[in-house]
């Protein structure tokens, strides 16, 4: 319990301090990079809440899409090293307050709801495995067909937006 | 219950940067980061209350699945739309995005 | 499984590794040889370029090394023998060495040099044709095997091996090992001739010797976990289990290095085409072809 609480917390701040990080820094790969870091931080935080599957899967899909967002970054801005010190933000005083205002709302909601019994231990990992996959071939098979359907989707999407047309 | 406050906690937090970050940044893909946190914030919540509430139903991990095919997903057509704006415009500045203003 | 046998056991298999790649180059078996160039390699000046990213310079290595390393950790050597036994050991293999492109991409980056910039972000492009056929037959292993745990997935094979079982599984996954190792042909990343080095062209001294022993240990790990998935891991008549484990892992291992001598070097664009286009229908018609036999042999 105490060794859960203290791994919660460190990769917690450590995302937390990733996530500043991202938008501090003014090279673009490394913006890239440090959100990196936060995703992996959850995904460790994942890990030490029991849920393994989804700590493991978060930690490979987060590898690909921020190193492909890095990518992105590097055609699509005008200064990818960070070199020239040019200022990037813009109606900085409306988005610190908003961000102040959601992150406080969202604490003051967690501390002050009545969350009800907290239950001890989660089941093992191997039984989790087993009854997510059962879970997802029973019950939610709707809601897992049309997450496929809409990836699907979303692939002919990005294609067709980014392709370059015949004229 | 400690442990329960410090995730929601740390989901607040990473949600309060996401924001500032999505409101404050002018490059299309900057903004799409921050999305990508205010999700990853949402997905701690949803792992916190699975474990601590009801660690034996499934719909909470499920959920989670769900929300991070949903952040592959929009990242994806994102930066297909960047790319098509960056053909056409030859930046992805949000700021110089003022065709349609009057 | 203690540390100190797990060192060796990682010390030993870099060592056979790097003698059967010098055998494959030159045709020769020196067995002094991978001590030499190590020692030769610390005695060398290490060279900064100018304006690195100092971060990415000195992490990426160190991050190859330990992406290599956990994807090793959770794969079986003999029964008994492994280094953390995971509920998720199969994909966790997968999550480990999609930190390898992370790796290259940082150290890309990181040197500030065009050669090896444009080698790291060939390597993204070498990722995005690859990761489905490195993700795809570990599904059809794990139905067959009805559990992701790496140690059920090589007792699932006693009574036939998952390579003859599921031969196109087997030809996509060993391909795309290939790849996320970045031997010939898909040595894009490294190209000796064509990027001067690539992605290590940068490095030299100590950085450069991290490099390259992350680079053997990928190997390695690859061969164990090809092995692992296909070939029947411990499984065989006589030998102790350890002993069939590390024959097989060396075969293997040996079979990757040498084949790719014999063929051109594929180019970004016919990698993505051939991988996406033949690659992934082939996968999912493997996955099916698994799904069908198990569901006909034992209803």
């Amino acid at each position: 319990m105490m060794l859960q609480l203290v791994a919660v917390a460190f990769f917690g701040v450590a995302a937390v301090a990733f996530g500043i990080g991202v938008f501090r820094t003014r090279s673009m790969v490394r913006s890239a990079l440090s959100l990196l870091g936060a995703m992996v931080a959850i995904g460790l935080m994942f890990l030490a809440m029991e849920a393994e599957f989804l700590g493991v899967l978060q930690l490979m899909m987060m590898a690909s899409e921020m190193t492909i967002m890095a990518i992105f970054m590097m055609m699509y801005m005008m200064d990818p090293g960070g070199l020239s010190q040019m200022e990037m933000t813009h109606q900085k005083r409306t988005s610190v307050g908003a961000g102040i205002i959601g992150g406080a709302g969202a604490l003051v909601l967690s501390f002050l709801t009545p969350w009800g019994r907290i239950v001890a231990s989660a089941p093992a990992p191997g039984a989790q495995l087993h009854d997510l996959g059962i879970e997802l071939m029973t019950r939610g098979m709707l809601i897992f067909e049309t997450a496929g359907f809409t990836i699907l989707v979303a692939m002919i999407a990005a294609t067709l937006t980014a392709i370059v047309r015949q004229k | 219950m400690i442990t329960l406050w410090v995730a929601l906690a740390v989901g607040a937090a990473l949600f309060a940067v996401g924001l500032y970050g999505a409101l404050s940044q002018t490059n299309m893909v900057m903004i799409m980061m921050g999305v990508e946190l205010m999700l990853g914030a949402a997905m701690v919540n949803l792992v916190a209350f699975w474990r601590f509430l009801h660690p034996e139903v499934y719909a909470g991990q499920m959920f989670v699945l769900i929300v991070m095919t949903v952040m592959a997903l929009e990242a994806a057509v994102g930066f297909g739309v960047a790319t098509a704006r960056f053909r056409a415009k030859g930046s992805v500045e949000m700021e110089e995005a003022t065709e349609l203003r009057e | 499984m203690t540390v100190l046998a797990f060192a060796l056991l990682l010390a030993g298999g870099v060592y056979l590794v790097a003698m059967l790649e010098a055998w494959t180059t030159t045709g020769r078996f020196r067995p002094l040889a991978p001590f030499v160039r190590g020692f030769a390699l610390l005695g060398r000046e290490s060279l900064v370029p100018r304006q690195p990213d100092r971060l990415f310079f000195e992490i990426a290595p160190m991050l190859l090394l330990v992406a290599a390393v956990l994807a090793l950790a959770v794969l079986p050597i003999a029964p008994g023998a492994i280094g953390v036994d995971l509920a998720t050991g199969a994909l966790f293999v997968n999550a480990a060495l999609a930190y390898v492109m992370v790796a290259l991409v940082m150290a890309g980056w990181g040197a500030n040099g065009a050669y090896s910039m444009i080698a790291g972000w060939r390597f993204l492009g070498q990722l995005v044709a690859y990761s489905m056929l490195i993700v795809m037959p570990i599904t059809a292993v794990g139905m067959r095997a009805a559990s992701l745990v790496t140690t059920v997935i090589v007792t699932s094979q006693t009574t036939m091996w998952n390579a003859v079982t599921q031969p196109l599984g087997f030809v996509l996954f060993c391909l795309a090992a290939m790849a996320v190792c970045f031997l010939p042909p898909f040595d894009l990343p490294v190209a000796p001739g064509e990027l001067a080095g690539g992605v290590m062209g940068e490095y030299t001294g100590v950085r450069l010797l991290v490099m390259r022993l992350a680079r053997l240990l990928l190997v390695l790990t690859l061969a164990v976990a090809i092995t692992v998935f296909y070939l029947g891991g411990w499984l065989g008549p006589l030998l102790p289990p350890w002993l069939w484990t590390i024959t097989k892992t060396l075969l293997v291992a040996a079979a990757m290095l040498g084949v790719g001598r014999f063929v051109p070097r594929l180019r970004d664009e016919h990698l993505l085409a051939w991988g996406w286009k033949i690659g992934i229908p082939l996968a999912l018609v493997n996955i099916f072809w698994v799904g069908i036999t198990l569901l006909v042999v034992s209803p």
